[in-house]
């Protein structure tokens, strides 16, 4: 452990400490303030024994957060990962609006820190962040000796460069929105060769996070404005070598990447990774993965799913999430600014006939929040009931006494979408509803999701809740909603309460405080959510060290193949 | 013969012309405006304006047509009173448009306050690449005064496209560079997009991957070629062969097992039959590939054996029709009294199927046939999806999911020109087949 990780403890640890002691926060939720506030994770870890050993309910004194360790020698070099996903038309990376191109670029480039799977966060690029007391300062120390692939050094002007990118609107980056109200270029100050420091206009407590979202790869500056050329510098594992949109990709292994393996050279042990875009039919994907033309493949869907894990050639591995398809209604439209109707829409929704119809009671329940229970400040939440006469009273008290006809805009790409649409459909017949679907391809869908007034818009995982509420639920400085908040729903009380959490070290505090946003997102909320979705991940099983993440990122650094393992070898 | 040739080919002309009048239309009367289409609907009405001066949409119908068939870098090249050309830029990838300067250099301009020009020079290297850079401010001698009494310049701009300045009009355009909207000043008041023209082999940039749209066409179309080619060879001499068969067997148990065969085939649908011939073959026998899937650094020339289920998708579908028609055709040939004739007169029966019947029996199956080349091309966008095949029906599909205009109308145009080459090589076999319109 390091003497500059142990000579300053930021206060919030040692609260969440006293917690963890007394019994009220679990070993895993001090694991994740710990390393939020900078402590590394192997000293946090130190810190929950320190703690957790005084008290009657103690932890088992193995740590249930490091992943297994590989016995040295397990581990080969060689191979060639083959991956079926999308190989999308990007340019500019802080404009990605999709994982699989992140999923693509996290090969060549990277980022200042890294959440892992179980939504813990750890300093990437840079060596370790320290917070103000009040949060409203943030110190990023770099690491030293990173080198780009034209043999720079990566340094604190870099990391600026790239702020003035993704907080300048003119590029359009979604990152925009989680920092806006809380930093400008003006507050991104370069204090040495290695230190950044980020001055907020008020506390936020998940900076670390939030340089971990998936657009927010560290470029150098002399980015040529196009990330598929593969002639811009990078710092990552994998170069890009061929970038075919629509059609394929290669990553090949540089020699002298900074991270090194278990066996002491650099990582990764792959030697290769090609994504294979094979269209927009996942049929495709499927036969390909039973026929082991490639080794994995993107997002399984339920079907997939279904379909794949009885392979005695695959191998699953699977994780909850706060994933979710999201009925959305758009506020400023009529029926839907009376929260009377919105109400009794949501109350149509029989949540377990919905996981079970529609996911194959594979995922979590949801409560018409935009909070996830796998998300560490959800406050727990009666399952809301399924109400057909109450909702019928609701819309004839709102003005509808013969029910309400209306279009529901549904991706048909996603099949999921389409049975909860379609359950929906049923289920909300006898509240009044009549639904008529509006299906359109996935592109289309995407063309229209911050447009249209009723529709089902897919959100993918945030590791913490206030990570996520802000990208869609507030207004900007303006008094506009942000670019991303397709419901225009903006609530004052809301707004107020998101901005007090998101200053909120505390846990239990904070929880009390997602109590209140919770109800109020539950009674006046502008979506609904039925089911919190599963990810999983399908291998081939000859790649060893592979770990379903929630938000399905990949960088396959430490997977490793074993040719003795693979049955199509 | 040689009249009729001349008539049919002119008459292919006007088709083609007609087509690509109806395919440009089609696309303007498409639901929705370009600019929105392409860059989200948060974009402000500078930002369109600015958009669609940039791409040549502000300019009238008739215009827009004329470059896209025949192209706008000649007149550019009258405008600036240099050639115009594309040049790949190695460092970033990319083709693009510069004015050709004589001693092998290459400029490209801009102004930041519409007074002074600056010109971006390039050295051509030998080798075809570029070479170093440097910018030179030019002198005042480069305005000219036009009608109206003001000075102008045209040069070609950074983004590539013929751009005119008007001397001391400072005014800013909206830009969307590959970092995302940037508002400039000393922009120019008009701009002409520079392309070659469909007829010249160049239908533009595609708005989505901002890469030329023919660099990605003629790939896919040679994937989808070696696909359909594979496949007509195989299916269409099985199909006829088969048809004879059963048409000179009529009634018979080989006729029947052919029949309701191929009817069977030709009845299910392609997307489960090829799911079927997936699970059975691909996964159950694991004998050929149950996905097209092509590697970096492979083309689909290398591995046939990945055709195999796509081709026998297809053969399902085609073989049964083809061959019902040829059957009904043989049968009715049969019956005719001039094959009466000869069998009386005393002729070797395969002599008679050989030199009477089948000529006559093969002019039904032949114009079936190369109506079914076009379908090969285009329609198997279905089998494409299925088998995740990157060839031309499946750069179809996404080029109009995604609002890709340009690659769209090109796409379009290039299965146009096959459907009707097609059916010219149709008439022209049908007339060899069949003396009697040889001359009409």
């Amino acid at each position: 452990m390091k003497e500059d990780t142990t000579s300053r403890i930021h206060p919030g640890i040692e609260q969440a400490q006293t917690q963890l002691q007394q019994g009220r926060i679990s070993r895993r939720d001090f694991l994740r303030v710990a390393t939020l506030l900078g402590a590394s994770l192997p000293f946090a870890s130190v810190l929950a024994a320190c703690g957790g050993g005084t008290t009657t309910t103690a932890p088992p004194p193995v740590d249930p957060v490091a992943p297994a360790e590989p016995t040295l020698g397990a581990i080969k070099r060689g191979g060639v990962l083959r991956v079926g996903i999308a190989v999308q038309a990007v340019d500019h990376p802080a404009r990605f609006s999709w994982t699989e191109s992140a999923n693509a670029f996290r090969h060549v480039f990277e980022y200042l820190t890294e959440t892992d799977e179980n939504n813990i966060t750890h300093p990437l690029l840079l060596e370790s962040w320290e917070a103000s007391d009040d949060l409203t300062v943030w110190t990023l120390n770099l690491r030293q000796g990173i080198k780009w692939t034209n043999g720079d050094e990566l340094v604190a002007e870099h990391v600026r460069y790239n702020f003035g990118e993704w907080l300048n609107p003119d590029v359009g980056s979604s990152i925009l929105g989680l920092w806006e109200g809380f930093l400008t270029i003006d507050g991104v100050e370069v204090v040495d060769d290695y230190t950044v420091r980020l001055n907020l206009s008020a506390p936020k407590l998940d900076v670390p996070e939030n340089l971990y979202h998936y657009p927010a790869v560290i470029m150098h500056p002399s980015f040529n404005g196009d990330v598929k050329t593969g002639t811009n510098p990078s710092t990552g594992p994998y170069t890009l070598t061929e970038y075919v949109v629509d059609e394929r990709a290669k990553f090949t292994r540089r020699e002298d990447y900074w991270q090194l393996g278990e066996d002491g050279d650099p990582l990764p042990y792959l030697d290769a990774v090609e994504f294979i875009d094979l269209g927009t039919d996942r049929t495709s994907y499927v036969a390909a993965m039973q026929t082991g033309a490639i080794h994995t493949m993107y997002e399984p869907n339920v079907e997939n799913y279904l379909s794949l894990r009885d392979d005695p050639n695959i191998v699953v591995y699977s994780v909850d999430t706060s994933q979710a398809r999201v009925l959305r209604m758009r506020v400023d439209q009529e029926p839907w600014s009376d929260n009377r109707v919105r109400t009794a829409l949501k109350m149509c929704q029989d949540r377990e006939q919905i996981l079970s119809v529609a996911y194959n009671n594979e995922g979590l329940i949801g409560h018409d929040v935009h909070v996830s229970p796998v998300q560490p400040e959800f406050a727990p939440m009666d399952t809301p009931a399924y109400d057909p006469e109450g909702a019928k009273a609701l819309l004839a008290e709102a003005g509808f006494p013969d029910g309400l006809s209306f279009n529901l805009s549904v991706g048909t790409g996603w099949t999921d979408v389409v049975s909860y649409a379609e359950t929906l459909q049923q289920d909300a017949q006898p509240g009044g509803f009549n639904i008529t679907l509006d299906t359109m391809p996935n592109n289309a869908y995407w063309d229209i999701w911050t447009e249209t007034t009723v529709g089902i818009t897919p959100w993918t995982h945030r590791p913490l809740a206030v990570m996520l509420l802000p990208l869609a639920y507030i207004a900007d400085e303006a008094g506009n909603p942000v670019p991303w908040n397709e419901t225009r729903w903006v609530d004052e009380e809301f707004s107020t309460l998101l901005r007090q959490a998101q200053g909120t070290l505390d846990i239990e505090a904070r929880r009390s405080i997602m109590a209140d946003l919770q109800r109020i997102q539950n009674e006046r909320g502008p979506v609904a959510i039925a089911v919190w979705q599963r990810v999983w991940e399908v291998f081939n099983p000859a790649f060893q060290g592979v770990v379903a993440h929630p938000t399905l990122h990949n960088q396959w650094l430490r997977v490793w193949y074993d040719p003795d393992l693979d049955p199509r070898a | 013969m040689l009249k009729l040739l001349l008539r049919r080919f002119l008459f292919l002309i006007v088709t083609l012309f007609a087509v690509s009048v109806t395919v440009f239309a089609i696309s303007e009367l498409a639901p929705g405006d370009m600019a929105t289409n392409v860059l989200g609907n948060t974009i402000t009405p500078d930002q369109r304006a600015s958009f669609n001066a940039q791409n040549g949409l502000d300019q009238p119908a008739l215009t827009r047509y004329r470059r896209w068939m025949l192209g706008s870098d000649r007149e550019a090249a009258q405008l600036i009173g240099a050639p115009v050309d594309r040049f790949y830029d190695t460092e970033n990838n990319q083709t693009n448009w510069w004015v050709v300067g004589s001693n092998e250099t290459i400029y490209r301009h801009r102004s930041e306050d519409g007074e002074v020009i600056l010109q971006l020079e390039r050295a051509l290297l030998p080798d075809g690449k570029l070479g170093p850079s440097r910018i030179v401010a030019l002198g005042d001698e480069i305005w000219v005064t036009n009608d109206e009494g003001e000075e102008i310049f045209w040069g070609v701009n950074e983004d590539g496209r013929a751009a005119m300045w008007i001397r001391g009009l400072n005014q800013s355009e909206e830009r969307l560079t590959r970092a995302g909207w940037i508002s400039t000043a000393g922009a120019p008041s008009a701009y002409i997009p520079l392309q070659k023209g469909l007829l010249r082999g160049d239908p533009g940039i595609s708005l989505i991957t901002r890469q030329p749209v023919i660099d990605t066409l003629v790939p896919r179309l040679l994937n989808t070629l070696f696909l359909a080619g594979i496949a007509f060879v195989i299916i269409m001499p099985l199909a006829l062969f088969l048809g004879v068969i059963a048409g000179l067997y009529e009634g018979r148990p080989l006729d029947r097992v052919l029949s309701v065969g191929g009817l069977v085939a030709t009845a299910t649908p392609e997307f489960a039959s090829g799911v079927f011939l997936i699970v059975i073959f691909a996964v159950w026998l694991g004998w050929f590939p149950g996905a097209v899937v092509i590697p970096p650094g492979t083309s689909i020339f290398e591995q046939p054996q990945m055709l195999i289920l796509p081709i026998m998708t297809l053969m399902l579908v085609e073989l049964g029709y083809v061959l019902r028609v040829t059957r009904a055709s043989m049968s009715e040939v049969l019956r005719t009294n001039y094959i009466r004739t000869a069998v009386l007169k005393g002729l070797p029966y395969w002599q008679v199927i050989w030199r009477h019947a089948l000529r006559n029996a093969l002019l039904a199956p032949i114009t079936v046939i190369m109506l079914h080349i076009n379908w090969l091309i285009g329609g198997i966008v279905v089998v494409e999806t299925l088998f995740g095949f990157p060839g031309l029906g499946s750069y179809v599909l996404a080029s109009a999911l995604n609002n890709d205009v340009f690659a769209l109308q090109a796409a379009t145009m290039i299965l146009v020109v096959i459907a009707v080459v097609s059916q010219l090589l149709a008439d022209l076999i049908y007339v060899y087949l069949n003396p009697r319109i040889r001359y009409t």
